[in-house]
């Protein structure tokens, strides 16, 4: 049933019949995958299909009913969700998730400072540090708002808080980056600026993206799962995909036609 | 960049200055110096609670069990015929309350929101009722304190407990050192994780902080703050007494609070003798103070928003 193609790069994280329950509900079915590192892995699917579950899973925001999540091949499913965030698995959220009152600046300092330590220091003022604001600036400037540094997030564009949610998870210097759906709401060059962006960072770290543009995803992904009514379709290359008939059904049954 | 705003650097060099001098201008009316100074204590509590609800988000209603502790607390440990080192006494409660607060905080912090106000509330009756029942704690007529501790450090005493207008500067020095501490901690590495917590708990978990900490951390801190008002208040009136700890104390705190501007903590001044001051004319005046005092404090809250701190601001700032 997996027709994942073998590659010669490390399995940064991996899911090995991964369920998810809501009561009698199946949001998540016995899902196996692999996310290789300095890969895009694009995750696709009707709406309902449990891509957002799939993400809040291995995010360590819910607990999984069954199932494990392993990371360099240490089994992770267990640990609180801070600790997710600290083994260098980042998250990005479908809807805006920033501090809107501080500056963009603030706002990557908090996520740089957890890497930097210091945050049991009460005495040492939080603006004294050089090196962290060097750090929360580079991470702006990736995503192309280094000159927003000091705009309170709350008066930025849309898609420029959404580059800034980007940023937030690039300054914790994470190996992982689990987004979703980055692009949800965006016009089409806000788009086109994450979609550059996304191809800037596919080499550097592994990505899981999960989103509704398909345009995008068959752009970027290097990997694609597709996903239907919690269970696992297929995974395979872009080409691999779009040639299977069952992905046609699936799409086409939702009368949602799309290819 | 210390104090974060004009507004705030104005009312420090306006109250803490005419603070320092009154007491020479009141030197034979001992009873307004006392007056002054059990509201600068409560001020402090206010303060503390200011920074758990206002900066932390945690809305308690049991605030005033450490409150009542601090009072209690220094009941118990100190020798009841010998004077005691205030400020080895200051350090002991301190301590004590903050254990106190580890353990309960760890309980109480599982919970948030409406929750987390129940369940502080549940603590604090229990500590109420614990005191006023037990016949060793002296019940509901509480207990009296007979020697007051003496303050020398290295030999030099600077101030006699026994003495109103001593006492008053001693509370009114407590007071800027609150302030001064809570400002350090804001402005701190600590406080921006506090801050971050407050305005967006999931995105900071995302980040990898472990937020229970935080607060937990931020609950001690406040608590034994609190248990230092306590103690100041057991030594000014020489009693302590169960009405200490009730949740009447922790309730009008709250409303102290937030009439002065909550998470601004100098606002905690300035609601706690508004409050104060309101309540001393009103009862003066007539019999059914209560009633004039709680429409005056529903209209003040609703005309300002943000407290007398928030209205101050928006007077006092230059707009942007």
């Amino acid at each position: 049933m997996n027709t994942q193609v073998s590659l010669d790069v490390q399995v940064m994280l991996e899911t090995q019949g991964l369920c998810k329950y809501w009561g009698g509900l199946k949001a998540l079915d016995d899902i196996s995958l692999q996310f290789h590192d300095k890969q895009l892995h694009g995750i696709v699917g009707p709406n309902g299909a449990g891509k957002s579950t799939l993400l809040n899973l291995l995010c360590g925001h819910y607990k999984p009913t069954h199932g494990r999540i392993l990371h360099k091949d240490e089994p992770i499913e267990a640990i609180k969700p801070w600790a997710f965030a600290r083994r260098g698995i980042g998250r990005s959220f479908q809807k805006t998730n920033i501090y809107p009152d501080a500056t963009c600046l603030e706002n990557c300092c908090v996520a740089v400072q957890r890497r930097m330590g210091g945050s049991f220091n009460f005495l040492r003022s939080r603006y004294s540090q050089k090196v962290l604001d060097e750090i929360a600036t580079d991470a702006l400037e990736k995503v192309g708002l280094g000159g927003r540094r000091n705009e309170v997030a709350a008066h930025i564009s849309y898609g420029e808080q959404r580059q800034l949610e980007i940023a937030m998870v690039l300054a914790t210097a994470p190996e992982v980056l689990l987004l979703d759906e980055p692009m949800a709401g965006m016009g089409h060059e806000e788009s086109q600026l994450i979609i550059e962006l996304l191809k800037k960072l596919r080499r550097e770290y592994c990505i899981v993206l999960v989103e509704h543009d398909m345009d995008a995803v068959f752009e970027l992904s290097d990997q694609l799962t597709v996903m239907v009514d919690g269970q696992h379709l297929t995974t395979g290359t872009v080409d691999q995909v779009r040639d299977d008939p069952r992905v046609k059904e699936a799409y086409l049954g939702q009368g949602d036609e799309v290819f | 960049m210390f104090f974060n705003t004009r507004t705030e650097r104005i009312f420090i060099w306006v109250f803490f200055p005419l603070a320092l001098l009154l007491p020479l201008f009141l030197a034979e009316n001992t009873f307004f110096v006392s007056k002054l100074t059990s509201v600068m204590i409560f001020a402090l509590f206010v303060m503390s609670l200011d920074y758990l609800v206002g900066r932390c988000g945690l809305i308690t209603l049991g605030h005033a069990m450490f409150y009542g502790l601090g009072g209690y607390l220094f009941w118990m440990i100190a020798p009841e015929y010998e004077a005691v080192n205030f400020w080895v006494y200051t350090f002991y409660i301190c301590m004590i309350a903050a254990a106190v607060a580890l353990v309960i905080g760890f309980l109480v912090l599982r919970t948030s929101g409406i929750y987390m106000i129940m369940i502080t509330l549940a603590f604090a009756q229990m500590a109420f009722y614990f005191f006023s029942d037990s016949i060793d704690f002296g019940g509901t007529d509480g207990l009296f304190i007979y020697v007051k501790p003496e303050t020398s450090i290295f030999g030099l005493s600077f101030f006699d407990l026994d003495n109103p207008t001593h006492f008053y500067y001693l509370c009114l020095l407590s007071l800027f050192n609150t302030l001064i501490f809570f400002r350090l901690l804001i402005r701190s590495r600590f406080g921006r994780v506090v801050d971050a917590i407050h305005e967006n708990p999931g995105r900071t978990t995302a980040l990898g902080y472990n937020i229970f900490l935080f607060r937990l951390m931020s609950y001690v801190i406040a608590s034994a703050l609190g248990a230092y008002a306590g103690y100041l208040f057991t030594l000014q009136y020489g009693f302590v007494n169960p009405s200490m700890l009730a949740w009447t104390t922790s309730g009008s705190a709250l409303v102290m609070s937030i009439l002065g501007g909550m998470g601004s903590i100098y606002g905690a001044i300035l609601g706690t003798f508004v409050y104060e001051g309101l309540h001393f004319s009103l009862e003066h005046l007539t019999e059914h103070w209560m009633l004039f005092m709680g429409i005056l404090i529903i209209t003040m809250v609703m005309v300002f928003k943000n407290g007398i701190a928030g209205y101050l601001e928006k007077l006092l700032e230059k707009r942007a």
